[in-house]
């Protein structure tokens, strides 16, 4: 509900951020000038191909930048900057303030380590509980995202849980601390169809019960639809358009989301052809000069190739396009 | 995991005893024998030689017996050239040597290569990694035949600190240079191998997902990382114990330590079929009971190994 946003305190602001890695290739600028607010309680989905920057974005966020990769700009964790702060401070943030659930749940939980002691781990470091307590609480919490037999599976490795169940596990891992940010980076890519949606939904709930805003990181224009309020598209390292995910939807004013929108399989369309968008990412490496959109563009001009289009207001909506924004869609 | 064991210890029977018809068959065939020499010796005395030591028998009688006496007697037969000593007499006076200074070496290798690994790893490119990695590479391009004697050059003869060679009943000052120079060509491939495997490790996403929750750096490595990051020590480890605790050659030869190396090259070169086999059985029994540890460490550190 983006109309009561002004009353609310914003638990996430990002002004102007760049993250560039120092490679032996030279320097890759993965994400060149994002900004964005989160309201308390607010959902916002970053949307974008892989090397769009989205998820390197959430690693800036959390600190978790790869040794070669420098964050500019500013990103205030309710409030308090983090950016390029020392470990120790942001390890007093991390899980408290904010806790990311992360794309493969096959890889992300310890395999050596038993799922009770990779939960308690968190209350006992942060909330200073004694390991029965903090095993109690993690019962509670893996009740919480719908495991059954939560205190039997405490004693239970990774392997002995599926795809979905390990999800969860992530969620209620993510969720102990109550934090004010959750970051769900692909949460369902790497998941069976079925169990797709009900992590969506159990994600939905969940923020709702614990009162967590949510950062969806997705290249999926269908979960944003359902999850978020807010959208941000990114191409290249830059926001291509921002804003209520309704009028992004409804009324696309950046051929690069009116493209993602049309490659959304429907089964109500006319025809029955996957619709993509021809060409492919760009090299991020050796990113053209003007937008990087321009190479796979319908609607690109001479000026593209050249200039970067500055993000713009244009009615609800940023939008960073030369074109007509009455030509797109 | 007591079913595992069992079925573990019952497979070993068979491969320890094809190893002994392996290394009798092999014996057999070599060309050579115990009592040749120089010297012509007359043809009756070598047939009485040979009937003593039950030469003039058929090769598989001869197996039979000698498959036979270590199984009832844990009897490895006489040698051919200490008459006064039986093989269970050699492997008895010089094992106790091998494994003293090859237990020390392990630890050695391991004391100093496990943490040397995990702290180059940890402060990757800084300038301790590029001192650790240059320490693995030096010592593993300077064998132990030419570190043994430039280190009884600077630590016996120039400095007369250390003894030379000799045994000294096992005392730790004769002790410290051949486990240097036994343990340091390891102790630089465990270095390198446990800091490949850490950086391999501190690059799993499931290590992201720990520095996720604010768990501090000490935290993610010792409970996280490390357990993970050993499995590929510990299958090195395992074999190397065992080459390591049955002595090396070079050391026993360079430094007199009285080991079982040295008996095992002058059995060689003397075509001492007894010694030989001995010792050979020896290490195969200590190889496969190591083999049976490393499964034994794995299963315990991985918990998707369940043997049954």
């Amino acid at each position: 509900m983006p109309t009561d946003d002004r009353s609310r305190a914003n638990v996430l602001e990002i002004d102007d951020l760049h993250v560039a890695f120092q490679t032996t290739g030279g320097p890759v600028h993965a994400v060149n000038g994002l900004s964005l607010r989160l309201p308390e309680r607010g959902t916002l989905a970053i949307v974008g191909e892989s090397g769009s920057g989205k998820s390197q974005t959430a690693f800036a966020v959390m600190g978790l930048l790869a040794r070669n990769g420098r964050a500019e700009g500013s990103v205030r964790l309710a409030g308090q900057e983090v950016l390029n702060l020392p470990e120790a401070k942001l390890n007093r943030l991390r899980a408290r303030k904010v806790a990311m659930v992360f794309q493969d749940p096959m890889t992300s939980l310890n395999p050596y380590m038993r799922v009770g002691e990779q939960l308690a781990e968190v209350l006992v470091l942060h909330e200073g509980l004694s390991k029965r307590d903090a095993l109690t609480r993690s019962a509670e919490m893996l009740d919480a995202v719908r495991i059954s037999d939560a205190r039997g599976r405490l004693g239970q490795y990774p392997h002995e849980f599926s795809g979905g169940m390990r999800q969860r596990v992530m969620i209620a891992m993510a969720l102990l601390c109550r934090p004010a940010l959750l970051i769900a980076d692909e949460p369902t890519t790497a998941l069976d169809v079925t169990v797709q949606a009900q992590i969506m939904t159990l994600l939905e709930d969940v923020r709702e019960e614990f009162g967590t805003a949510l950062l969806l990181i997705t290249h999926d224009m269908g979960l944003v639809a359902e999850a978020c309020a807010e959208t941000i598209v990114l191409y290249g390292g830059r926001v291509m358009e921002q804003g209520p995910t309704e009028a992004l939807f409804d009324d696309p004013t950046h051929p690069y989301t009116a493209g993602l929108l049309a490659a959304v399989p429907r089964l109500d369309a006319e025809g029955d052809e996957m619709r993509a968008i021809p060409g492919d990412p760009p090299d991020m490496s050796r990113l053209p000069p003007g937008c990087p959109f321009a190479p796979r563009c319908p609607l690109v001009m001479d000026v593209c190739r050249t200039v970067q289009p500055p993000l713009a207001p244009h009615g609800p909506q940023r939008r960073a396009c030369h074109a007509d924004p009455e030509a797109v869609g | 995991m007591t079913a595992f064991l069992i079925r573990r210890l019952l497979i070993a029977i068979p491969t320890i005893l094809f190893l002994i018809v392996l290394s009798f068959v092999l014996m057999e065939v070599a060309p050579g024998s115990p009592f040749d020499s120089e010297r012509g010796v007359p043809q009756y005395v070598l047939d009485n030689l040979e009937a003593k030591y039950g030469l003039d028998r058929p090769p598989w009688e001869r197996l039979g017996l000698y498959v036979w006496n270590i199984v009832t007697d844990f009897d490895f037969g006489p040698t051919f050239t200490y008459r006064d000593r039986t093989v269970n007499d050699i492997i008895a006076q010089g094992f106790p040597v091998t494994l003293t200074y090859g237990f020390w070496s392990g630890i050695a290798a391991m004391a100093v290569g496990i943490p040397l690994g995990i702290v180059a790893a940890l402060k990757q490119n800084s300038w301790i990694d590029t001192l650790a990695v240059g320490f693995s590479v030096g010592a593993q391009v300077l064998p132990n035949f030419v570190m043994a004697p430039i280190l009884v050059l600077v630590f016996t003869l120039w400095l007369g600190w250390l003894p030379g060679g000799g045994w000294g009943g096992g005392q730790w000052n004769y002790l410290v240079l051949p486990v240097i120079a036994l343990s340091t060509s390891y102790m630089a491939s465990i270095a390198r191998l446990t800091r490949s495997s850490m950086l391999e490790v501190l690059n799993a996403p499931f290590i992201r997902t720990a520095r996720a929750k604010g768990l501090p750096m000490r935290r993610v490595v010792w409970r996280h990382a490390l357990k993970p990051a050993m499995l590929p020590v510990i299958s090195y480890l395992g074999p190397t114990f065992a080459f390591l605790i049955t002595g090396s050659v070079l050391i026993d030869v360079f430094f007199s330590t009285g080991g079982i190396g040295q008996f095992f090259v002058a059995a060689a070169l003397g075509r001492d079929y007894a010694i030989i086999m001995g010792v050979t059985i020896l290490y195969g029994v200590i190889v496969v009971a190591l083999n049976l540890l490393v499964d034994l460490l794995y299963a315990w550190i991985d918990p998707k190994i369940r043997y049954a």
